[in-house]
């Protein structure tokens, strides 16, 4: 749909928008008709050599739980401003029902050299009175000077500091940003939040929990040479939680070497001369995570996170998350330390 | 019906294809005849086959019957003349006894003006010298906006107009007004009995009435340069859609009846003292931008725009209601070319659940709203928060939305339909009185007054904006934001 000359006009994007709209309801059989369901604008950023079948598997798989106007936004490294979109629904049939639930869908191809033009076309493509979420798969499009105008339309960013190279300077930018005021995710922390179950668990029990005060070393062990951003995450969120009962201890990292980069292999909690680990959780074989307290050894799942499982849990935080806040001003100053 | 301006852009787009409908619904009299007059010298068949041409091209959701047209255009006829030529006059006259006798259309005559503004009242003062005001049947005149540049111009321009027919028989049209939705703020209304007991300053916190056209002034600089955003939208259009919300609800649905009460609410929007108007409005113009991969010319680069050019392209207006229903409840109202989208709508805001139980972020303490769409997608929505499924407390906006396109299963007819038959059958509650016309003037002068002697830092927002800062300023003085629609 796009124009001659590599232009789009939003108007003609609501106006084919609306047309869809009008075709899918011809379309729904007898009077059962189609459903249009909303709850936000995902905005999705990212480059052209990004596999689009997947990114569209996910949304697909989104929509049931969050339904959203979709904005996939596909980035050439090119200086010369070419833009071309094109509307699409997705829909689906709930289990047991007879009528359809769709979503609309936006694509729009972009040159870099067209950035700055694009928040005037995605501002209006918004749905009004719901968030708007951008989720930018790409570092080198976050780093791009006119990226700050699409984020500034979205009330938060979602990025993935795990492809970002160096952990250091990952967090210390992500966590600049939000000190700026800009509300951010980080699909890095969301992957953390299985571990942070795990740990909770343990201390659930009231026994165990009178060990928190005597934990002084963190150890958090990861498959990367180097320290990824998952490390300090979890670190961070443990120093902060055990600062909160007077406890300072001290953390260390250490590498494992293997695949995935951004994975942890283990997480230990020990007191100072004890020869055991007060808590430890280790990555086990297949989707699993062995458990180790005092003497007792459990086993719980640890399923691998898609794309999809991660998304799922941050569109259902469209505000602030306080406790990841807390973590990133704590992982950055870890990684910096 | 006598259309002066025939050969126009309005008769094209709009009223021949408005007609044409009515005639496809069989809702006009076999004898319907339109007589077309403007300068251009051209039989009556050339007219019919123009007519016919725009017709097909302008006619929307709505198919074309070749026969339909036929026994229509059979009532279609044609003069040449100049509004300021006073021999045009009897001439009309004569022309429109042979059409009564041809057609038998009982001597009623509906007069519309769709010329250039300027030509309103030499047309009046013709049709008064000529007598034409008067005759066998009714006679009533229909005149397009804007109806004066100020209040002194509208109260002449009435004045001529009073020479050839009566306030009854003069109807100001406000195309707004016939929109579906706008009616359909008076169903929602008076019609329904949850609404109303919430519609005053206790349980509404403000509104907002947004004229939002994507495009700029599109070839039309020189005249838009003359009339800016202030009178263009806010003194006739949105100050009639404020009325419709505001007002006070009708005894009965009899035309003067609401007109009345829109009438009363007119009167009663504040006056601006000058020292409140750059306080209380903001006035902006756009600038050039980049969108979409296209360049878009500021609005002083347009064509026949002075490089000066101080015209407000975009005006926001913070109006008071000073009556008991309405006192100390903010109506923000702003219209601008060159927004990021075209859309016109109302938002109410309600006030807030006096005490905040559940943990609370921005989310969590979106206000309650109702939205009126009027266009593109006519239709409501309410807006309000639910507790998201899954443990823990966690309330997220929802909205439950009416739309006109899919929950009804037949046409909407245009606003030129809706309002052309009002005239016909002689129902003015969709037209604007000289009274409400007056009212709206005097609120809007005083602004203008003001405007006219500031020199503003044009331009002051990109095309593709939403306004100048200067606007979300506006509201941010009383805590309020602008929704983006």
């Amino acid at each position: 749909m796009g124009a001659a000359g590599g232009t789009i006009a939003p108007d003609r994007i609501l106006h084919d928008m609306a047309d869809l709209w009008v075709s899918l309801g011809k379309q729904g059989e007898g009077d059962a008709g189609v459903l249009r369901a909303c709850s936000m604008t995902l905005v999705v950023a990212a480059e052209e050599s990004d596999d689009a079948q997947a990114i569209g598997e996910t949304l697909a798989a989104l929509m049931p739980e969050h339904p959203s106007r979709a904005i996939v936004i596909r980035f050439r490294a090119a200086d010369q401003r070419s833009l071309a979109a094109r509307v699409f629904a997705q829909c689906w049939m709930p289990f047991g029902h007879r009528q359809q639930i769709c979503c609309e869908q936006i694509e729009i191809a972009a040159s870099d050299a067209s950035l700055p033009d694009l928040a005037a076309v995605v501002l209006p493509l918004t749905v009004p009175d719901l968030p708007v979420i951008l989720w930018c798969r790409s570092p080198r499009l976050f780093h791009l000077p006119a990226f700050s105008q699409l984020a500034a339309i979205a009330q938060k960013v979602v990025l993935d500091s795990a492809v970002f190279g160096d952990a250091a300077a990952a967090l210390a930018e992500i966590s600049g940003a939000a000190g700026a005021g800009h509300l951010l995710a980080d699909l890095s922390w969301t992957r953390l939040t299985r571990w942070r179950e795990l740990v909770a668990q343990i201390f659930e029990n009231r026994a165990q929990l009178a060990n928190l005060p005597l934990v002084t070393d963190i150890l958090v062990s990861h498959r990367a040479a180097a320290t990824p951003t998952t490390a300090y995450y979890l670190a961070a969120w443990l120093t902060e939680g055990l600062a909160k009962v007077g406890d300072h201890p001290r953390v260390r990292f250490h590498s494992d070497g293997g695949e995935p980069a951004w994975r942890l292999s283990l997480v230990e909690l020990r007191a100072q001369g004890s020869a055991d680990a007060i808590a430890s959780i280790a990555l086990a074989e297949g989707h699993a995570a062995e458990v180790r307290v005092g003497g007792l050894v459990n086993k719980a799942l640890l399923p691998a996170l898609t794309d999809y499982a991660l998304m799922r849990e941050e569109l259902a935080i469209p505000g602030r998350d306080p406790v990841f806040e807390r973590a990133l001003a704590a992982a950055a100053k870890l990684a910096l330390s | 019906m006598v259309i002066f301006g025939a050969n126009g852009d309005l008769t094209k787009r709009k009223l021949l294809p408005a007609l044409y409908r009515l005639a496809y619904e069989r809702r006009l009299d076999a004898g319907f005849a339109v007589l077309g007059i403007s300068r251009t010298p051209m039989t009556d068949d050339q007219f019919r086959e123009k007519m016919l041409a725009s017709v097909k091209e302008f006619l929307e959701d709505s198919p074309f019957d070749a026969d339909v047209w036929t026994a229509f255009a059979q009532g279609i006829f044609y003069m040449a003349g100049n509004f300021d030529d006073a021999a045009l006059f009897p001439a009309l006259d004569a022309r429109l006894k042979e059409i009564d006798a041809a057609r038998h259309t009982g001597g009623n005559v509906l007069f519309y003006l769709s010329a250039q503004p300027s030509q309103y009242i030499p047309i009046a003062q013709g049709i008064a010298a000529a007598n034409v005001g008067k005759g066998s049947g009714w006679r009533r005149i229909v005149i397009e906006k804007p109806f004066g540049h100020d209040l002194a111009s509208a109260q002449k321009l009435s004045a001529e107009l009073h020479s050839a027919f009566e306030e009854a028989e003069v109807y100001r049209i406000d195309h707004y007004l016939g929109k579906e939705t706008v009616q359909n703020i008076l169903a929602l209304r008076f019609g329904n009995g949850i609404f109303e007991p919430l519609w005053n300053r206790r349980y509404v916190n403000h509104v907002q009435i947004t004229a939002a056209e994507s495009i700029g002034v599109e070839g039309r600089g020189a005249y838009y340069q003359e009339a800016g955003a202030l009178r263009d939208m806010i003194q006739n259009h949105l100050s009639q859609v404020m009325a419709t919300i505001a007002m006070e609800p009708s005894a009965t649905f009899r035309p003067d009846s609401v007109r009345d009460e829109r009438s009363k609410l007119l009167r009663s929007i504040r006056v601006m003292k000058p020292d409140e108007v750059l306080r209380n409005t903001v006035s902006g113009q756009y600038g050039p931008a980049h969108i979409g991969g296209e360049d878009f010319p500021g609005f002083r680069e347009e064509p026949g725009v002075k490089p000066d050019a101080q015209t407000d392209t975009y005006a926001a207006v913070t109006f008071f209601v000073d009556n008991w229903r309405w006192a100390g409840v903010p109506f923000y109202v702003r219209s601008g070319k060159h927004l990021p989208k075209r859309v016109t709508e109302i938002a109410i805001q309600f006030n807030a659940a006096p005490l905040a139980i559940f943990n609370s972020d921005e989310t969590t303490t979106a206000p309650n709203l109702l939205i009126l769409r009027i266009q593109p997608e006519e239709g409501i929505s309410l807006k309000f928060l639910s507790k998201r499924p899954g443990s823990g407390m966690t309330l997220r906006p929802v909205s439950m939305d009416f739309n006109y396109g899919s929950s009804f299963g037949e046409r909407s007819p245009s606003a030129y339909e809706t309002l052309l038959l009002d005239a016909i059958i002689g129902d003015a509650t969709l037209y604007t009185r000289q009274d409400m016309v007056e009212a709206s003037w005097a609120v809007v002068d005083a602004i203008q007054h003001v405007w006219d002697e500031t020199k503003f830092e044009f331009p002051n927002y990109a095309a593709g904006a939403w306004g100048p800062k200067a606007a979300d300023d506006m509201l941010a003085r009383r805590g309020h934001v602008w929704r983006q629609p």
